[in-house]
């Protein structure tokens, strides 16, 4: 019996296995060097954090770079388009507005991901375009994409002016024209098919018509719910509204205490049939499309199915961060959840205004900070029920 | 073999600077047209699109309060890692090294988690470009931890799977020695079943890693067939010559030596068309029963490694009957490599008790590879390269058997077939219970 040999199998073998495990987890991978670490996770209380040395991957509380981002959803939220206005012989207002339809763009619609967007004026989602019930709205409509494109608005219209069976080419032009009516809020999008492709990729915005009578005065925003299929699957990896995932969880929108707030809510959701907004800690007046003065409901969560909208009414009665987001909290989990930060102008308290700018603080609900830190010094509650 | 190295001495010396010149024109040349294609302009292939990207998720592993994922980008560039989700929502993640990963790099994405255990999960991973790329995992458990418990806990699953059926098979070396020579030949094939099933088992399995866990761009199952084929022919090397050697160390069987050496290159030396002296008769044997053994090792490293793998992954519970049934479907093993030794002089049991150890401790060590640094593409190897073996060692009782039935033939005896069938039919049926 030969050892040598079988000794120089087992070296063989030893070798073998060694180079395969040396070049297959020659890991760079080195979690114990604590040089540069930096914490991730313990976004929600109690839940788990990790040190890392390594690239943090949070969409949930990291801003996204602006210069790349389809949109940036702090303007877009308070942006409201008049047009150019001139006014017609008989008195009518004519209100003009110019749209660029493009479809080469690739752009940020979550903190690293990158999609190809189809864009009216480079956004997703377009403008806001506001009028007043009876003006005259015109808009200049320039294809500059590669696929033909249109706009269809919702609302009252004569059929040419519907943006469904004249489909304008590459390179081509086309004036729409139609008087505003009636009062409500309407969504606009692209009518080429396939339709699912054109709107899921972004060709869709809002248009307010406000009533000859001015609705109440209030803090004024436009909210659309919407996502993107970025693997094509027919099913969206991302959820928000207005675009950016996570955007108004690390970007709170800052409310007054006591003061009516109206969102604009359109759903223009592809691929799910259903989408809806809650409101936490308050309920809300529901006016569906926005085309009655009289709310049809008094609710915390509105459902809509695509293509639906509506204004919501409400306001604040307690100072402090208060969440948002879509009750199918799938959706919620894949992006679309939000918070408000309600300032009691008041009291004038500072420290909410601090707490804003600083994404580390949704760790802890601002009420509690404030129990903490100055408790006895301002007039802050934490609202009632509430641990 | 010594008529191969002779010829090749005599165009070594022949070999001049010309010749190496010649020898690297064609390299010259690719070289040339490598540098003109990373040169060339973008407009010479102008309708070439961007390559999709491919991330293959190798490893999953659950512990307290956090998912590791390991990720390799298989696709043909660089990649960049956007997020991780889990069962599909978006989870805050950190990426180590960083989150841009070179073609065939690797990564580990941390995803801070309570998990729950039993219940199965989805990992997903989701590139620059929106890609995402997701992976299974049928029950969450706890990862297992190179501690002296864990390692403790994994040598004792070897030991039940591995060597304790291997050497309950020993003891059946008295009961083959007692056969008369057909009920020998009957257990003899009986092994070679026993073998041939272990062979294409472990191929089948290698084929099944390689198609669900290991990325298109390693061609897992070329390497199979690869590494099954070398393993084959460099042990049908070794093993010739160890009887070779075996039978010149015995200094009685010249004979055998010189006709061996001047058979006509290509056909195996192994042919016992040769004298068949006591001594050859003597040697053979025990040197095919080490050969089994090496190979029952090899293959049996190659099970350890996929067991760990299984336990490490959630992809078994590991429970006494699971282990039992390991254990049933390897006593057969130790039958193997006592039944060419049967008809010899008496082995020492040192001798026997070396061959069972060489057979069952890789278990052991396979398990542990497997359950602590778990790897597809070596598992792949290991399980091919005991593939190999096994078909090695049929080789070699096959044509054992052959010389010790000389003229008779092997196809024509009814207990050969007979045992053949019952031996893979015996893997089968203890194979059911695992």
């Amino acid at each position: 019996m030969n050892y040598t040999m079988l000794t120089l199998i087992g070296i063989a073998a030893a070798v073998i296995t060694g180079t395969i495990f040396a070049s297959l987890y020659r890991s760079p991978i080195n979690a114990q060097d604590l040089s540069k670490t930096e914490q991730l996770g313990g976004h929600t209380p109690g839940y788990p954090s990790v040190k890392t040395t390594g690239d943090v991957l949070d969409p949930t509380s990291l801003p996204i770079e602006p210069k790349n981002a389809a949109l940036d959803p702090a303007k877009y939220l308070r942006e409201f388009n008049y047009g150019r206005i001139s006014e017609a012989a008989n008195g009518t207002t004519i209100r003009e507005f110019t749209l660029i339809a493009s479809d080469q763009d690739t752009k940020e619609i979550s903190p690293g991901v990158f999609y190809n967007v189809w864009t009216f004026n480079g956004t997703v989602p377009a403008p806001t375009l506001r009028a007043t019930e009876g003006d005259l709205i015109r808009i200049n409509f320039i294809n500059n994409g590669t696929h033909f494109h249109t706009l269809h608005f919702h609302g009252i219209h004569p059929a040419e002016m519907d943006g469904v069976f004249e489909g304008i080419a590459p390179g081509g032009k086309f004036t729409y024209e139609f008087i505003a009516e009636p009062f409500g809020v309407f969504p606009y999008h692209c009518h080429i098919q396939p339709l699912e492709e054109h709107i899921s990729h972004g060709l869709y915005g809002a248009l307010i018509i406000d009533p000859k009578e001015p609705r109440p005065s209030a803090d004024e925003l436009v909210m659309i719910m919407n996502g993107f299929d970025t693997d094509f699957d027919t099913e969206n990896n991302f959820y928000a509204v207005n675009t950016i995932p996570y955007y108004y969880m690390h970007h709170p929108i800052q409310i007054e205490k006591n003061k009516l707030v109206r969102i604009y809510l359109l759903n223009m959701l592809e691929f799910d049939p259903l989408n809806n907004f809650h409101l936490h800690a308050n309920m809300f007046h529901f006016y569906p499309s926005g085309t009655l003065q009289t709310p049809s409901d008094y609710t915390d969560v509105a459902t809509m199915n695509q293509g639906e909208r509506g204004i919501m009414e409400f306001s604040y009665k307690y100072p402090g961060k208060y969440m948002f987001h879509a009750h199918k909290t799938e959706f919620a989990e894949k992006g679309w959840m939000g918070t408000f930060l309600v300032k009691d102008m008041a009291v004038g308290d500072k420290s909410i205004n601090e707490s804003s700018n600083n994404p580390s603080s949704l760790s802890t609900p601002d009420y509690l900070t404030q129990l903490n830190n100055n408790s006895n010094t301002t007039g802050l509650k934490p609202p009632g029920g509430i641990e | 073999m010594e008529i191969e190295e002779g010829s090749n001495a005599t165009k070594t010396s022949k070999i001049t600077s010309r010749t190496i010149l010649l020898g690297i024109i064609p390299f010259v040349v690719l070289g040339a047209m490598i540098i003109f294609l990373l040169n060339s302009p973008e407009t010479l292939f102008p309708n070439s699109i961007k390559p999709l990207p491919e991330v293959s998720i190798e490893k999953i592993e659950l512990s307290d309060g956090r998912i590791d994922v390991f990720v390799r980008n298989t696709g043909p560039s660089e990649i960049t890692i956007a997020q991780a989700d889990v069962n599909d929502r978006i989870h805050p993640a950190a990426i180590e090294p960083g989150r841009t990963l070179a073609r065939l790099a690797g990564a580990k994405v941390v995803i801070p988690f309570v998990w729950n255990a039993g219940e199965p999960y989805e990992i997903g991973i989701t590139t620059a470009d929106g890609t995402r790329f997701s992976k299974a995992i049928d029950s969450a458990a706890q990862a297992p931890v190179p501690t002296f418990g864990q390692a403790s806990t994994f040598a004792l699953i070897g030991t039940y799977v591995g060597v304790i059926p291997v050497m309950m098979g020993l003891l059946w070396y008295p009961f083959i020695r007692r056969l008369s020579a057909n009920k020998y030949n009957f257990f003899l094939s009986l092994t070679v079943g026993l073998l041939v099933f272990l062979g294409i088992d472990a191929l089948l399995e290698s084929n099944e890693i390689a198609i669900n866990s290991l990325a298109a761009t390693f061609n897992g199952q070329i390497l199979i067939i690869i590494v099954a084929a070398v393993s084959l022919l460099s042990l049908l090397y070794v093993s010739q010559k160890l009887v070779v050697r075996a039978s010149r160390a015995s200094k009685s069987d010249i004979d055998y030596i010189d006709n061996s050496k001047s058979e006509p290159r290509g056909v195996g030396t192994s042919r016992p068309v040769v004298s068949s002296s006591q001594q050859q008769l003597l040697v053979r044997p025990i040197a095919i029963s080490m050969m089994i053994a090496i190979g029952i090792g090899l293959h049996n490293f190659g099970e350890g490694l996929a067991i760990g793998a299984a336990v490490l992954l959630g992809e078994v519970a590991l429970s006494s009957f699971l282990i039992l049934g390991f254990a049933l479907h390897n006593t057969t093993e130790g039958l193997a490599i006592v039944a060419p030794m049967a008809k010899t002089r008496r082995i020492p049991i040192a001798k026997l008790l070396i061959m069972g150890l060489i057979a069952g401790v890789p278990t052991i060590i396979g398990t542990w590879l497997g359950g602590f640094l778990y790897s597809p593409i070596a598992t792949i190897i290991f399980l091919s390269i005991g593939a190999g073996a096994i078909f090695q060692v049929v080789y070699g009782i096959g044509s054992w058997m052959y010389h010790m039935n000389g003229s008779r033939g092997l196809l024509t005896n009814a207990s050969i077939i007979a045992g053949f069938a019952t031996g893979m039919l015996i893997m089968y049926l203890t194979g059911l219970l695992i």
